[in-house]
């Protein structure tokens, strides 16, 4: 070992004579500069002017702590109240190109499918970060993902964690009980059963089913969105039907109106024992920082 | 059940026909220049008369305005008689059959089926055709030579048989009058022959009164015993084809001179243009 | 030859498929039911699954499969006859596209009433119907000299192209959801799960099949042109109007009940002509018949082809559809 050492400090001496010290400290120095200078070229700046078509990402940029940095978001953004007196810039099928490059934004949070938008936000040399709907879990690995992005990687971790306990929370809650056999309807046309929309075995809204302690009644169909028929809900014969209304409040002669329609299928159990519930609210179907209370509410209808 | 022909097979018990047009004219909308002006005609019991005149003279609308098809402006149309407007169109079909120059089919029918379709003015609404009206459509093909083709599809015939074939559907109307537009303007020589014959046959053996409309100068001095000239709407002369079919009125009807003798082997007047002269 | 006889042995022959074929159909699908059970009295209403698959889900789609098939076929015909045309389909002159407008429009503007048990989005999309026949018969029938086909034909495919472009336009400003159900309806459905929609649309059909019984011989002599047919004793403009007007009413009334379903009201009258000639006295209830069992069975196929999820019935004619004309294409050259 030392036999190399003095080896390679005698090659030093011989490649630089007797000037080696200044050359070993020019050399280091040379290369600590460039390390640095790469490290800090390669890595982004934290983004300050950002707009989000998301409305879940956007809910989670203000969780994370990232809200401040929001300069737009879509069309369909309600929630945090703070975003309502932001500007808009369309959505998922109608993202307005134009107004979101005039607002000079640093980072754009789009959907995975918007291919063109991120064509022409690539040629404005503007980043974007690509998001798709994924399971339960994927909230919490976009929340960090956000917060790397954003520089709130703390931050995020918290609110992820945090989001993650409350989950837990609730699956503890149930863990005992016998999980009813459930449908989780989240469309058909209003007043009639044609073109139910239910969720299948698979996708966030299975996921939170089943952290709610419910068992899904389309588990065997490997989609996240299943338009089935009236045969098919009589054949399944679920304990309950959960539906999902985006009302925020419906009152009583409208909530009538709503159950109304399933009250022909007598047979199904959900039906008979009059366990058919509306679930209100907006938030249930945004896979975002929300979506705790949204099993809470699923829980607290599956197990009373 | 549908009428029978029994009426008009029985020679000589024939119902007299009258067809008068009494100073008709017809313009298409309010300000369009008149399509047929001022004119006056009267077809008898057993004519053959031909309508004879440059295209654009009015011949297919005079056709139309004797059928009932179209209301005339002005002056009326008589049958027996009687104001043909004031006659519903199922009436007037059952005593006037119309033979139109060409036909097409938007479906596949097969010849018989057209032929029955003649039948229609004397069906009710609900009557299907009976044996008596499948005996006189097989008699109006017999008499058009087409009940060989009577299975065959209407648009695998050639062109005179088609023809053939849509006179008999007129003929199965059990008319007693019959108006043809230009029936042979879209045949070849032959097929041409075989419907002139026809309606020469038609006329004389059966007693069907005709009116041909035409153009074509030859095919009216071979077929018709009278003549209607008309140019620009109006009529220019009107009696006995040797009378009226001469180089003037020729001149007069279509600009040209032409000679105009009797043919030695048909004995019919034939028409030869020689050369055009200015208005 | 005897026309009589031929008319009833082809009418009877298809009344009994028919017949067979609407028997059989609610007995299956994509549950096991026993035909026993469901038959049996003695079990009360809430306990009988079978019985409540039978008479709840699928009779009542049966019946409306029946209709809307029967109705499309028809009108097909019809105005296939009075366009003169035998590529013309119900939807040529844009009835269906009024039908589907009026639907975009209480879906988008999430319109929720009823009356008599039928709600918003089949109303609206009957009353779009009717506008649209409205409008093209007002521009068709603008010339003096009573109805113009060719400028019906016109008025209907340019109502048409100017429905479906407005159709576009109302989806693009709807919501993420309300685009999906608005897409969804499009495709057709047949899953009424309840009698009242049929009974609303019954009375319109008949009236429609009504009219359908006395045109048969009126088209077979329009075939040859209005000319012809008015020197053979049709009353042309009043047949026209008849036509046209009884064709829509069944066009808007299918429509309303099962969205607009294609193919149905071009391949019947063709497979129709190819079995028994042209005579609409045998072509026009043959058709109606027919589609009515043909639609019945594409709904089957629908229900049950990719169990428990549903296919919609329009993808399935229209796949049914594609190939056919291919065949015709091929046929004839």
């Amino acid at each position: 070992m030392i036999a190399t050492k003095i080896t390679k400090k005698t090659k030093v001496t011989k490649v630089f004579g007797s000037n080696t010290k200044a050359f070993r400290s020019m050399f280091f120095v040379c290369f600590v500069v460039t390390f640095v200078f790469f490290v800090v070229v390669s890595a982004q700046p934290t983004p300050r002017r950002i707009i989000s078509l998301v409305p879940a990402l956007t809910e989670m940029l203000f969780a994370i702590g990232a809200g401040p940095q929001v300069v737009a978001v879509s069309t369909y953004d309600v929630e945090p109240p703070a975003v309502r007196s932001l500007p808009t810039v369309g959505a998922l099928l109608d993202p307005d190109t134009e107004k979101i490059i005039s607002l000079r934004p640093d980072l754009v949070l789009t959907y995975g499918s918007q291919t063109d938008l991120q064509a022409q936000l690539t040629a404005a040399k503007i980043p974007f970060f690509d998001y798709r709907h994924g399971g339960l879990d994927h909230i919490m690995v976009t929340m960090r993902a956000l917060g790397a992005r954003t520089g709130h990687v703390d931050q995020a971790e918290k609110a992820a964690q945090s989001l993650q306990s409350a989950i837990d929370a609730v699956r503890h809650r149930v863990a005992g009980r016998p999980k009813p056999r459930t449908l989780l309807v989240f469309g058909r046309e209003p007043g009639s059963l044609r073109n139910i929309y239910a969720s299948g075995g698979r996708g966030f809204l299975h996921d939170m089913l089943v952290a709610a302690g419910g068992a899904d009644v389309l588990d065997d169909i490997n989609q996240e969105s299943a338009q089935i028929s009236t045969e098919v809900v009589l054949a399944r014969a679920p304990d309950v039907i959960l539906e999902f209304n985006s009302s925020n409040r419906l009152n009583d002669a409208d909530l009538k109106k709503v159950v109304d329609p399933w009250l022909k299928l007598s047979s199904v159990p959900a039906v008979k024992n009059k366990r058919v519930i509306v679930l209100l609210g907006s938030g249930l179907t945004v896979p975002g920082p929300r979506v705790a209370e949204g099993i809470e509410k699923m829980a607290r209808a599956l197990h009373p | 059940m549908g009428q029978s022909l029994q009426v008009r097979e029985t020679p000589g018990r024939r119902i007299s026909l009258s067809l008068s047009a009494e100073n008709v004219s017809f313009r298409y909308a309010p300000g369009s220049p008149l399509v047929v002006d001022q004119v006056s005609l009267r077809l008898t019991d057993g004519a053959l008369t031909g309508i004879l005149g440059p295209n654009g003279s009015g011949k297919t609308t005079l056709l139309r305005l004797l059928s009932g098809t179209r209301r005339p402006t002005a002056g009326r149309v008589l049958l027996d008689d009687r104001v043909l407007d004031r006659m519903s169109r199922r009436e007037v079909a059952q005593h006037i059959a119309v033979v139109p120059q060409e036909t097409e089919l938007a479906f596949e029918y097969s010849a018989i089926e057209i032929v029955l379709m003649g039948r229609h003015p004397h069906l009710g609404l609900f009557t299907v055709e009976g044996p008596a009206d499948i005996e006189i459509a097989q008699q109006a093909m017999a008499s058009t030579g087409t009940a060989p083709v009577a299975d065959r599809l209407f648009h695998q015939l050639s062109g005179g048989e088609k023809q053939r074939v849509v006179i008999a559907a007129a003929l199965a109307q059990s008319p007693r009058l019959l108006l043809l537009d230009e029936p042979t303007a879209s045949l070849d020589l032959g097929y041409q022959l075989e419907v002139s014959t026809l309606l020469k046959g038609l006329n004389r053996d059966r007693g069907v009164t005709m009116a041909v409309s035409t153009h074509d100068l030859n095919l009216a001095a071979a077929i018709c015993r009278e003549l209607i000239l008309m140019r620009d709407g109006r009529v220019i002369a009107t009696g006995a084809t040797n009378d009226v079919l001469t180089p003037d009125n020729v001149r007069r009807l279509y600009d040209v001179e032409a000679d105009v003798h009797v043919h030695a082997e048909t004995g019919h007047l034939t028409v030869v243009p020689m050369r055009r002269v200015p208005r | 030859m005897n026309i009589r006889r031929r008319l009833l042995l082809v009418v009877g022959a298809f009344t009994i498929f028919t017949g067979a074929v609407m028997v059989w159909a609610p007995t299956v699908g994509s549950t096991d039911i026993s035909l026993a059970r469901t038959f049996d009295r003695s079990i009360p209403w809430e306990s009988n699954v079978d019985a409540q698959i039978f008479f709840v889900a699928r009779l009542p789609r049966v019946l409306a499969g029946a209709m809307v098939g029967a109705a499309l076929a028809a009108a097909g015909v019809v105005l296939q006859a009075l366009l003169r045309n035998p590529l013309a389909t119900p939807f040529t002159l844009g009835v269906s596209a009024g039908g589907s407008l009026g639907a975009m429009l209480a879906v988008t503007m999430n319109l929720e009433f009823g009356l008599l048990g039928v709600t918003s989005i089949p109303l609206a999309s009957f009353a779009g119907s009717l506008i649209a026949t409205a409008i093209v018969y007002a521009l068709a029938a603008s010339q003096r000299r009573g109805l113009s086909t060719s400028v019906l034909l016109l008025a209907g495919v340019t109502l048409n192209s100017f429905f479906s472009a407005l159709i576009l336009f109302v989806q693009y400003l709807a919501d993420f959801t309300e685009a999906l159900r608005a897409i969804r309806w499009m495709m057709g459905g047949l899953d009424v799960a309840g009698y009242a929609p049929i009974v609303a649309a019954l009375p319109f059909l008949l009236l429609a099949l009504a009219a359908f019984a006395v045109l048969p011989r009126t088209l077979n002599l329009l075939s040859a042109g209005t000319e012809a047919a008015a020197a053979k004793g049709i009353n042309v403009v009043s047949a026209q109007r008849l036509a046209f007007f009884s064709a829509s009413l069944a066009t808007g009334a299918a429509v309303s009940l099962g969205g607009p379903i294609g193919f149905i009201g071009i391949i019947v009258p063709h497979l129709v002509r190819l079995l028994i000639g042209a005579d609409h006295r045998i072509v026009l209830p043959a058709s109606t018949l027919f589609g009515a069992s043909f639609l019945v069975l594409c709904d089957l196929a629908a229900r049950t082809l990719m169990a428990p999820l549903e296919i919609p019935v329009g993808v399935v004619t229209a796949l049914i559809g594609g190939p056919f004309f291919l065949w015709l294409l091929v046929k004839r050259s």
